[in-house]
């Protein structure tokens, strides 16, 4: 495993990693109990998690053996559910250790990090948008963004811990956008229950070269799709 | 993965399989989740959801350069104007490649894929190796899957990184002219879409 100072999930551009387990033909469920999993997550969803962000900010804060290491995406998934149905007191802590004969702490929910409390201040101020007559992140926001295609930007990082959509890879290095989406919420606050704070999307490419320095494949071009408030023009950053 | 598919049953309580089955029986006890649903749910997902989705809208924009133009320009209002809808589809962009461009989607943070165009996920494009890699080296990652791409073409990689998800629009294979849109959609692999693959030559 790649040892780094960020999420357990935040792996964009790590290395050590071999081989991609790759089989064109691969079915959706190697188990039953994989398929079992999925059909579970969806009904624990409806009793749990939500917000937009809220499940990925759970599994992001998984311990790194669980989220690697037990049984793949699907048993992430099933650690997962232990852990919104522990924090969302559906089941009392160490319920199925109980029940399972084991020991308390033997299930992923014990090793799991808390929810970080994040400052709303240090947060773009939210904004008020008509509500959507369908279930939808998309908001309609009345500023104008404040890039345009062709832009160079930077993402500087975030300014405190907890759930973000900016990947470690990409941060404080100059890219050029790209295209400009509508706005969505914004999940680094709706993952912490404060608020819509609705953002324009702006698709960012990045050179492998800017990346990964010199030696990195020539002719490649790394789009991410980040919330505006990650971003600083070029200018004023430097 | 802790259980294998031999045929002793999985005991430890750590094991992933364990936990799901204890976890199903307990969640019905306490009336949490409705076992018939959790079956509904598996089935919807695995008989109704497919490639195949994608597959046609791909066929389709090879057959009319007028609806890859809309596809490429709007793809969610083509999506809503052909009745397609469901799971992780609610902005779609359709990336195009073309002689000299190649394009790749992954999700480096999550494992985010249009699944109401593409089915369930393989466990490859879910994988910390896929993930990791194929942002820093696209092009060794891509020949190790068995595509081999033109040093000059240029690769242009989508990370799923907000709430838009990416299909690829894969070339349409020489020779394929005379073909109706079932026998073309039946060209269009899911790793095509996924563009880990070019679309299969008839």
């Amino acid at each position: 495993m790649v040892t780094r100072d960020r999420g357990v999930h935040d792996i964009g551009g790590t290395q050590g990693w071999g081989k991609v387990p790759h089989s064109p033909d691969e079915p959706p469920f190697h188990y039953e109990w994989e398929r079992r999993v999925l059909g579970l997550m969806f009904q624990v969803l409806r009793h749990t998690a939500k917000r937009p962000g809220e499940m990925r900010y759970a599994l992001e804060r998984l311990a790194p053996d669980d989220y690697f290491d037990h049984g793949g995406y699907y048993g992430r998934w099933e650690a997962v559910m232990e852990l919104l149905l522990e924090e969302y007191e559906l089941l009392a802590p160490g319920e199925l250790d109980v029940l399972l004969g084991a020991k308390e702490g033997t299930g992923p929910a014990h090793r799991a990090s808390p929810v970080v409390p994040k400052d709303p201040q240090k947060l773009p101020p939210d904004r008020i948008t008509p509500l959507p007559n369908h279930r939808t992140v998309r908001r309609e926001v009345v500023d104008p963004p404040h890039f345009g295609v062709g832009d160079r930007v930077v993402a500087l990082g975030a300014n405190q811990e907890g759930h973000t959509r900016l990947p470690e890879y990409v941060t404080g290095v100059v890219g050029t956008v790209v295209k400009i989406h509508p706005a969505e919420v914004l999940p680094d606050s709706t993952a912490h229950d404060l608020g819509e704070r609705p953002q324009h999307v702006i698709c960012v490419g990045y050179r492998a070269e800017d990346l990964w320095g010199n030696k990195s494949e020539a002719g490649v071009v790394i789009n991410v799709d980040l919330y505006e408030n990650y971003l600083t023009a070029v200018e004023e950053a430097v | 993965m802790s259980s294998g598919t031999d045929h002793h049953h999985e005991t430890d309580p750590r094991s992933p399989e364990v936990r799901t089955e204890a976890l199903e029986d307990l969640l019905v006890e306490k009336g949490i989740i409705d076992r018939t649903r959790v079956e509904a749910l598996i089935e919807r997902f695995e008989n109704d959801l497919g490639p195949m989705v994608g597959a046609r809208l791909v066929a389709k924009a090879w057959l009319s350069p007028e609806f890859r133009r809309r596809l490429l320009d709007d793809a969610d209002e083509v999506l809503a104007a052909e009745d397609i809808e469901g799971a992780e589809i609610e902005h779609i962009e359709i990336k195009a490649n073309e002689p000299g461009v190649h394009n790749v989607v992954v999700c480096t943070l999550c494992s985010c894929y249009p699944w109401a165009l593409l089915g369930l996920p393989p466990n490859w494009y879910k994988s910390p190796e896929y993930r990791a890699r194929v942002v820093r080296e696209p092009r060794k990652v891509l020949e190790e899957m068995g595509l081999s791409l033109d040093t000059d073409a240029e690769v242009r990689v989508w990370d799923s990184s907000s709430e838009t998800r990416f299909l690829v629009l894969p070339e349409q294979p020489e020779g394929t002219d005379h073909l109706d849109l079932e026998e073309l959609a039946s060209l269009v692999s899911r790793d095509s879409m996924i563009g880990v693959a070019k679309a299969q030559k008839p």
